[in-house]
């Protein structure tokens, strides 16, 4: 068997999503009671928990940008986040690499030279994984940023697009990112759609990688409908006291 | 219903100068998380602490040099009460509060009307949860001084001072209550009811 | 310079919480022995074998069980593996850094540990697969927030994550992932109680303002009948307090196993 019909079967995504269906998602702000700003993500089989502190004193001191505030990001993933093992815990090559794309995308959102010689913060932590954890990470930090009250030119979020089976298909699940024929990792600021991420694995065309932006820009106004219900629900609800996964 | 605006949303489709806006091609666009009434007023709900002059902190005496004295205000930089600005005396460890007099591009920051504060303690609370110890034109903060018959300076910059005479214990209960659940809405209701139930 | 600064405020602090305890009263208005509210829920993630997050006021640990197979210890051929870690991810606290896990992370996870092991609720002879392989069972405390307490908080979700835990199939000596062969099923629940004194108070279950100022730090686990672990942190104690906390602790285990 090819690794499109294992994928595809019938002609359809492993989980029956539509081509340009997302995977259910549930988001809440405002979680953590010492970060500044704070968001929990689940999307599909993914949960992200993000915190952001600062503006701070940037440390150590010869790293301080005298015109702007420096944007850091750690991403990481749990040691319990996939089915199959017990993962080793602190950073790898793979963390490390993500960190740094979500950084460059966030920086440009945050009107950093506001705050010369400061640092913000960033901390995503993976609780759960299930393909597609750095779109889901910038999402869930454009709103743990927006809660922390850092002026930004506008909101952002992630989401995948790529290729399998033949076809392109927006959100890859797991199976669909291992087996599939291609995973372009997007960040699209909300307004304008600027490209803030932008990754790519496998093989596609010019006319399929125009079509894969256009779905990921329709996905995007959904996503950002749903980070714009749950800043509302901060303002508008009786929070919840637990702490619900 | 209030209105919720997200960073990057139109508020004007004219250029205005608001704090925690900006404005892009003509128009103007949220830069927080805030509020839209339906006269189109902006009200930021979220925003983070940056000093403007004027501003009143709370800070402590650090360092007496030639020039002044160097203040820590809880900022990224200490501040400094330049001599030639005041008469006063201080000594490492004293406790004074001001306004925010200039900020230079550096970042540097010069305090002036400063006044010493005498005995009494002073704490921290994170910056972002001074508007809701103040609350609406001072609501929150004159019910906790009336309440708790105490003076209380709150600095903008998350310093507190609290005079020695008065409901020390029961400030600091109130205060705590507020940094833990200011996230939650309705706290002016919840506040009078925390205070109702700890003068017993 | 930044160390005036810090001691006035601890200073400032510590006056007014004695004088508060003097009068019998505690920051957030709660008695010496009562803890903040409690909240655990078990199951939060679906990757791991046993999990569970607990919350102690706002402080909150996730706790998570992966059991895999591995290689026995040469000393302990037949017996299978338990390993207790502790992670202080940076957005639970400002002033968590990065990094290996420090000095309180460690102690954390030890002292969790050593109560689940002194318990005797995890049956390790049942964890033998063939020569050479046998089951590990690790157990990954996750601080998501901390307002004091981790110890207490940490223990709690340990322990609702074990009492969550189902133990995955093994056929021909191989582990079947995603088919539960049975139960953990802990037979006892070891809670911790962790007890600061601020001059000549002792209080229970302390924020964090009461631990930073705090002279001496006990924690004392218990299981329904015994003393399983205990930890002094700094400070010192009398027999007498020592004694007293204890009795105290049992109370205070028995109640908090009914959120289990």
């Amino acid at each position: 068997m090819s690794k499109k019909e294992e994928v595809f079967k019938d002609g359809k995504r492993p989980d029956g999503r539509a081509n340009d269906e997302l995977r259910p998602m549930k988001m809440k702000v405002g979680i953590l009671s010492n970060a500044d700003g704070s968001s929990y993500l689940e999307w599909g089989g993914n949960k992200v928990i993000c915190g952001v502190y600062g503006p701070r004193e940037a440390i150590p001191k010869h790293s301080q940008d005298p015109k702007k505030s420096l944007v850091k990001v750690k991403y990481s993933m749990s040691t319990f986040a996939s089915k199959e093992e017990h993962g080793r815990a602190g950073p790898s090559r793979r963390s490390n690499e993500i960190s740094k794309v979500i950084k460059e995308a966030l920086e440009n959102m945050v009107f950093t030279e506001k705050y010369p010689r400061t640092q913000i913060d960033v901390f995503v932590d993976v609780l759960q994984a299930e393909g597609g954890t750095r779109v889901a990470s910038i999402t869930a930090a454009a709103l743990a940023l927006a809660d922390a009250g850092i002026p930004m030119k506008d909101m952002c979020c992630g989401v995948a697009v790529g290729k399998a089976g033949d076809q392109i298909i927006v959100d890859l699940g797991k199976e669909e990112d291992n087996l599939g024929q291609s995973d372009m990792p997007l960040a699209l600021s909300n307004r304008d759609k600027n490209i803030l991420l932008l990754q790519m694995d496998g093989l596609l065309t010019l006319e399929e990688i125009e079509k894969a932006i256009e779905l990921a820009e329709k996905a995007s106004d959904k996503i950002h409908e749903m980070q714009k219900k749950a800043i509302n629900s901060v303002y508008t609800e009786e929070p919840e006291e637990v702490f619900t996964m | 219903m209030r209105n919720i605006i997200l960073p990057g949303e139109e508020i004007s489709d004219q250029p205005m100068r608001l704090s925690n806006t900006y404005v892009e091609n003509g128009k103007t666009y949220a830069s927080v998380v805030g509020m839209l009434d339906e006269e189109g007023r902006y009200t930021p709900l979220e925003s983070v602490y940056s000093p403007r002059p004027g501003d009143t902190v709370v800070g402590i005496v650090v360092d007496v040099r030639h020039h002044g004295f160097v203040i820590d205000v809880n900022l990224s930089s200490n501040a400094t009460l330049p001599a030639r600005d005041t008469r006063l005396r201080l000594e490492m460890g004293d406790l004074v509060f001001g306004k925010i007099g200039r900020i230079f591009p550096s970042g540097d920051i010069d305090l002036q009307d400063v006044r010493k504060l005498s005995g009494g303690k002073i704490f921290d609370v994170p910056t972002a949860k001074v508007p809701r110890i103040i609350g609406k034109k001072s609501s929150m903060l004159d019910m906790i001084r009336e309440s708790t018959n105490t003076k209380i300076v709150v600095g903008n910059n998350g310093y507190i001072w609290i005079s020695e005479q008065g409901n020390i214990p029961l400030v600091m209960k109130v205060i705590e209550y507020i940094v833990e659940n200011a996230h939650k809405k309705g706290l002016t209701d919840k506040m009078s009811e925390f205070i109702k139930k700890h003068m017993e | 310079m930044g160390d005036i600064k810090d001691l006035i405020m601890k200073e400032g602090r510590r006056n007014v919480l004695m004088n508060m305890l003097g009068k019998g009263e505690r920051l957030d208005g709660r008695d010496f022995n009562e803890y903040r509210p409690i909240s655990v829920q078990k199951g939060v993630a679906d990757t791991a074998e046993g999990s569970a997050v607990a919350q102690i006021g706002n402080t909150k640990v996730l706790a998570a069980v992966k059991i895999t197979s591995a290689t026995p210890f040469p000393d302990r051929p037949e017996e299978g593996i338990f390993i207790t870690s502790a992670e202080f991810l940076q957005l639970a606290d400002p002033t968590f850094e990065g990094g290996p896990p420090r000095e309180d992370a460690i102690e954390l996870a030890r002292v969790v540990d050593r109560g689940i092991r002194s318990a005797e609720i995890i049956d390790t002879g049942s964890f033998f697969i063939e020569e050479g392989k046998v089951l590990a069972l690790f157990l990954d405390l996750y601080v998501l927030d901390n307002r004091g307490n981790l110890m207490d908080t940490a223990g709690l979700a340990a322990a609702a994550a074990l009492k969550d835990t189902k133990i995955p199939k093994v056929e021909d000596g191989q582990l079947i992932m995603g088919e539960v062969d049975r139960d953990l099923n802990p037979p006892e629940i070891p809670v911790p109680t962790t007890f600061v004194k601020i001059g000549h108070y002792w209080v229970v279950d302390p924020l964090k303002d009461e631990e930073n100022v705090a002279d001496s730090r006990l924690t004392i686990t218990t299981t329904s009948k015994h003393v399983c672990t205990m930890q002094k942190a700094q400070g010192v104690l009398a027999k007498e307090e020592l004694l007293n906390n204890i009795n105290i602790s049992f109370n205070i285990g028995k109640d908090i196993r009914k959120y289990l």
